[in-house]
């Protein structure tokens, strides 16, 4: 058994859990935040997506004691109140969900995605997407909404007033991309 | 109803989206119950071999564990009988022989991942580390998995005096005789023999089922991914002599189906008698590799085609003789794979004789079920491959023998050899359209520069027609309950696993009360309203059997509350008008709204009806390009024209399409059961090796609508939840055939995976030189 | 998952003596293919020793001709270095191909080369650049690392360190991937170093290897087209149900093309 503290949705969660325990299982059977899926046992499908750390990882793949003292965001975090992440609407207006149960994963995965490459070509979004599986939708209408979730995340970005100096701050912006931390800050707004 | 009438409530997102896309979704391993025990299934190892001893002594002492089941509690349970529907006569009024299938496999076990025990225990990691305790002693048994073998001499047999031979049923449609003077006469004949592989149907979510026994009326309630529950409660009924008003259910949301979530498994019984032995909560989640192992399988059927033309190239006959691959039992959602592929054998075409012989065999392998479009796809591959290999061999455009051989619109309704009444179609209407729409006459030249660039590039089409809407059920209904704010209820049985239920069926009743959209809420099997009957969702049948009953529900509530109103404004009923949620007297203009009629308690109605099969049609044509260096295959384009009757909600609609040209093409490109020949092992056991489509297989897709209404529903709607699937194989597999036929190619056999192209090239170019 | 203990050590000297004193103990990384297999009860170890957070393993550093990255350095981080870019684009591009987003943010490049899967990418890189794999007890050339499927030059309780990677004047990697499981069919890095050109294979056969003919005609002619008839055993190639062993062979050159037309 391991002591387990994991910052999970920005509230401190702490539970004794056998080793074995998957992230997964951890959020899903201790914390009851089920809307992390399990769609499969060989880390293929991606349902089970969340962030550590401000990072996207698998979390049938990690162990909850691996990431003790980390940083967990899964789905139930993603919204500020009831203010929908750019992300999730976007899945939702561009049809990008069906059946729902590869949502959770397919939106955080984006959100990953889209804090490392905030303009994405397809072929970036297709590549972006290799660790997720979709049964219902043909893929076509989520990346669409990756196309437009980068689109309503870039359009927020820039302040009205810097319009005059948008190329240098364009500039700044995908410099600051490159250092992750502030990266992270960056895709959080 | 047009479409514009429900226009001012097009949303833009879905009713059901907002729970779906925060994690708020609840699926069948989401639920939990205090108390609860955790089941771990032990499964065959081995395709077929005799159960010498089953020893559960270390697992019963392992701690943690309540209790171990085996085959022998499931035949003491007299759980041994699965229903079946293989119901219709054979040949010489022969009837399917079904085997039992104890709930765990006693005796014999006869494929891989066959359930034989079952632990529960209070962690799933002590029911998991206690099932492997039990031992298991087998007597290893020949296996035969391709159905062919099954059915030669010699074959081992599965289920030795109760299905002799492992020939389950064996039946026929159309007309031998017929066909068989129309071949004589034939100035050309084309031949194919095809495989319509076995493919997993896989919906992301994996199977769970949460069994709770209540001893005060002996009475288990489920909670279990499902199409719908009146079809699994008859069938959970059939198989455990529970009886149907014993069998509850809570359900919420649905990681999807396919047609794979409507039997009744073996699992969910083994699950309710060791919830009543125990006394206990019962939660049961499955991996995906079990599921892969357990999860009925699809399609599985293999055809050889015969199809007779005229000097013009007029179809005069065809004839097919099929094996039908049903795995080890035959489970209780399998006669689609044969009555479906006669009801709509003829195609788009007039094919005055038709003839189809079916043998259906019981192989070493995971039973196969319905899955999208339960073999409306594998009717249409087989026809539409021997169309357009026709006309590759009679150098005809595909499009023109198309033409020339479509039931002329003038034709409807029309009456198959086969015995089915099409409604109607359009069918030159929606070649025109299509062709147009993929720029049929630009090819050569896109072929042209394609080859440039060292690519082969090929043109595939499809035309075909499907049943859809039908169902099972003596009716469907609908109750819709009305309370004092306004807001209307509407309940139902059917279930969507991901087909948009929550909007489109409260669109429908929203535009018939004239209400906003928000005012309606959709509860799909909801407790207490679990005595509703009606059809599960499969078949492509909810929008035309529940959604139609949601609008006759609504005219019906109309009509009960302009009684009501009546009553209260003091004139006739006759002499009340409504509109958009106010009932009004036409002579003192006094009012009524509809809440106020729930007033003093809710106003309830139940709507009802029964149809019969819509007829959905289309065209789809792709262009595809081969890298013959390396065989992979990109689809250049992918145009559709459907006829889907009136549309409610095109997103969805659209949606729907896509969803099912996808696993169309993941079929045609990759995805397959592969089982060893030698030892019945699965070999495509996981996601690892089962080659699921991924994002960029298909780029885009251009689809118009070609309506025409169908009036076997007051909706006007046609059943469309399976026609992208139908289309899909057989234009893809064409347009792959076409790139190839330039050098000798004549035809493949699913999956066109880069390994077998490449294959194929080699060995053409080989053979050319 | 069998029942386990996990420890996050402290040191490399720690994580050693845990697996001298645990003979049933793994070491682990990034997890990425670890953890997997402990889902399907595959292996049983009795501990596992996680290095992945042990900061003297972790980072890219260029100087005088090599490009050294730390054992516990995850896929991303070496897909996205500037200065991995800068040094060996063509290895920062077959790290930015592995797996996918979500195990490239876990997964390491020491737990890739310690497992050599025979489909994994990165043993491609190693062998076709002439790494050396540093340990906690020597030095080892790649040519002398990898020994076939699963097989590798480690002895028990030996940690991999760090790669050091000799630049190449030019290299590329040409990867054709696995439909289903994203891993290698064939994948095929081609190298033009100060001693000659190297071609390493991984996904085609047994376990990564080299394919010496083409490095020959390589040198000889460095165009795709030196290639075109060279000798190459596909008796030697994997079979399974996905790819016969002659499309494997034809994979290999086809990579191997692919690549030589892209080096730089």
């Amino acid at each position: 058994m391991a002591k387990v503290e994991i910052k999970v949705n920005g509230v401190k969660q702490s539970r004794n859990v056998e080793d074995r325990t998957l992230l997964a299982n951890f959020l899903r059977d201790e914390l009851g935040l089920t809307g992390t899926h399990i769609g499969c046992d060989t880390s293929q499908c991606g349902c089970c997506t969340v962030h550590v750390n401000g990072r996207a990882v698998k979390s049938c793949s990690v162990l909850a004691v691996q990431v003790n003292g980390a940083d967990v965001l899964t789905i139930e975090g993603l919204a500020k109140g009831s203010k929908l992440h750019p992300v999730q609407q976007a899945f939702s207006e561009c049809h990008g969900l069906q059946c729902g149960f590869c949502t959770p994963g397919m939106i955080m995965a984006t959100v990953g995605m889209l804090k490392d490459t905030p303009n994405p070509s397809e072929e970036e979004i297709i590549h972006g997407l290799e660790g997720n599986l979709c049964r219902c939708t043909g893929y076509i209408n989520i990346v669409k909404a990756v196309k437009q979730s980068a689109k309503m995340l870039r359009g927020k970005k820039p302040a009205k007033a810097a319009k005059k100096a948008a190329p240098k701050k364009k500039a700044k912006a995908a410099k600051k991309a490159k250092k992750s931390k502030k990266a992270k800050k960056a895709a959080k707004k | 109803m047009s479409t514009s009438a429900h226009s001012h409530h097009d949303p833009k997102m879905r009713v059901e989206d907002v729970r779906l896309i925060t994690g708020g979704g609840k699926y069948a391993a989401d639920w939990n119950f205090p108390g609860q025990l955790h089941a771990q299934f032990v499964r065959s190892d081995r395709a077929h071999a005799v159960i010498v001893a089953v020893n559960t002594e270390a697992a019963r002492k392992h701690p943690g564990v309540k209790g171990v089941f085996t085959g022998a509690d499931a035949v003491r349970a007299g759980y041994t009988k699965p229903p079946h529907s293989l119901t219709f006569a054979g040949v010489n009024g022969m009837k399917a022989r079904a085997p039992e299938r104890p709930v765990l496999a006693h005796g014999k076990v006869r494929f891989v991942g066959e359930a034989l025990a079952l632990v529960v225990a209070e962690s799933a990691a002590a029911a998991a580390d206690a099932a492997e305790l039990i031992e298991i002693e087998y007597r290893d048994l020949p296996a035969v998995v391709s159905p062919e073998g099954a059915l030669a001499d010699g074959a081992p047999q599965l289920h030795e005096d109760v299905v002799p031979g492992n020939l389950a049923l064996e039946t026929e449609a159309g007309d031998a005789a017929a066909v068989e003077a129309a071949f004589a006469n034939a100035a050309h004949i084309t031949r194919l023999k095809l495989e319509v592989t076995r493919v997993a149907p896989n919906p992301m979510e994996p199977r769970a089922c949460l069994v709770n026994h209540d001893p005060a009326d002996d009475s288990y309630l489920f909670h279990v991914c499902s199409q719908g529950i009146t079809t699994l409660r008859k069938q959970l009924s059939a198989y455990t002599s529970v009886s149907e008003d014993r069998i509850r259910f809570e359900l919420g949301d649905v990681g999807g189906g396919f047609g794979q979530r409507t039997p009744a498994y073996p699992e969910y019984c083994a699950l309710m008698i060791a919830a009543k032995e125990t006394g206990r909560p019962v939660r049961w989640v499955s991996t995906r590799s079990e599921g892969f192992l357990s999860d009925t399988h699809g399609r599985g059927n293999i055809i050889e085609g015969a199809l007779a033309l005229d000097r013009d190239a007029r179809f005069l006959a065809m004839r097919l003789e099929w094996v039908n691959d049903m795995g080890a039992y035959l489970s209780p959602a399998s006669p689609g794979h044969i009555r479906n592929t006669t009801i709509c054998m003829t195609g788009v075409y007039r094919i005055p004789a038709l003839y189809a012989h079916y043998r259906v065999a019981l192989t070493n392998t995971t039973p196969v079920s319905s899955y999208r479009g339960a073999g409306r796809p594998d009717i249409a591959y087989v026809v539409e491959r021997l169309v357009s290999q026709a006309a590759a061999e009679l150098d005809v455009d595909a499009a023109e023998l198309r033409r020339r051989n479509f039931i002329p619109p003038e034709a409807f309704p029309y009456k198959t050899p086969t015995g089915s009444t099409y409604e109607y179609a359009d069918l030159p209407g929606v070649l025109d359209k299509a062709l147009r729409l993929a720029d049929w006459k630009g090819f050569p030249k896109r072929r042209a520069r394609a080859e440039k660039r060292g690519k082969l590039r090929g043109l595939g089409i499809s035309t075909v027609i499907e049943n859809s809407g039908a169902g099972q059920a003596a009716k469907d209904e609908v109750e819709l309950e009305l309370d004092a704010h306004g807001t209307v209820v509407a309940y139902t049985v059917s279930k969507a696993q991901g087909h948009s239920h929550e909007t489109t069926l409260a669109m429908i009743v929203a535009d018939a009360l004239g209400l906003p959209l928000d005012r309606v809420e959709v509860r799909q099997c909801a407790p207490g309203k679990q005595q509703l009957q009606g059809n599960h969702t499969g078949g492509s049948r909810t929008t035309v059997g529940a959604g139609s009953v949601c609008h006759l529900a609504a005219l019906k509530l109309i009509e009960h509350g302009r009684s009501l109103a009546a009553l209260d404004l003091g004139v006739e009923p006759s002499q009340v008008e409504y509109a958009k949620g106010v009932f009004r007297s036409r002579e003192s203009g006094r009012s009524v709204r509809l809440g106020d009629l729930a007033k003093n308690g809710a106003v309830s109605v139940v709507g009802e009806g029964k149809f019969g099969s819509t007829f959905p049609n289309g065209c789809h044509i792709v262009e595809v390009e081969i890298d013959p260096e390396t065989g992979t295959t990109e689809i250049a384009s992918y145009a559709t024209v459907d006829d889907c009757g009136k549309v409610i909600n095109h997103t969805v609609v659209e949606g729907q399409l896509h969803g099912g040209i996808a696993q169309g093409a993941g079929q045609v490109f990759g995805e397959q059961i592969v089982y060893d020949p030698g030892t019945g092992q699965l070999l495509t056991g996981s996601f690892m090796d089962y080659c699921m489509p991924r994002a960029g297989m298909l780029r885009e897709i251009s689809t118009e609508e070609h309506p025409t209404p169908s009036k076997v529903s007051p909706l006007g709607v046609k059943g469309m939840g399976e026609s992208g699937c139908t289309a899909s194989l057989p234009a893809l597999a064409n347009a792959v055939v076409d790139a190839l036929r330039p050098l000798g190619v004549g035809h493949l056999d699913m999956p066109m995976t880069p390994a077998k192209l490449w294959h194929a090239v080699r060995t053409a170019r080989k053979g050319g030189n | 998952m069998y029942a386990l203990n996990y420890v996050k050590v402290k040191s490399l000297a720690e994580a050693a003596k845990m697996l001298a004193s645990n003979p049933e103990a793994k070491l682990m990384a990034g997890g990425m293919t670890l953890v997997p297999t402990l889902k399907q009860r595959l292996a049983q170890p009795s501990h596992l020793v996680d290095i992945g957070a042990l900061p003297e393993l972790r980072g890219i550093t260029a100087k005088a001709g090599t490009l050294t990255i730390g054992a516990a350095t995850k896929h991303h981080d070496v897909a996205t270095s500037a200065v991995a870019k800068k040094a060996i684009p063509s290895l920062a591009y077959l790290a930015g191909l592995i797996g996918d987003p979500q195990v490239r943010n876990l997964g390491t490049i020491g737990g890739s080369v310690a497992n050599n899967d025979p489909a994994a990418d990165y043993p491609a890189a190693v062998l076709g650049l002439g790494a050396t794999v540093v340990t906690n007890k020597r030095e080892i050339a790649a040519d002398d690392y990898f020994q076939g499927m699963f097989t590798t030059a480690l002895e028990e309780g030996e940690i991999i360190t760090r790669i050091v990677f000799p630049v190449p004047r030019r290299a590329a990697y040409a990867k054709f991937a696995h439909p289903a499981s994203g891993y290698a069919m064939a994948g095929v890095f081609v190298a033009q170093t100060s001693d000659g050109t190297r071609v390493a294979v991984t996904g085609a056969g047994p376990g990564v290897f080299r394919w010496k003919a083409a490095e020959t005609a390589l040198g000889k002619n460095p165009k795709a087209a030196a290639i075109e008839g060279v000798a190459l055993d596909a008796g030697e190639m994997n079979e399974d149900i996905h790819a016969t062993r002659e499309y494997r062979a034809n994979l290999v050159r086809v990579m191997a093309k692919r690549a030589i037309a892209q080096l730089r």
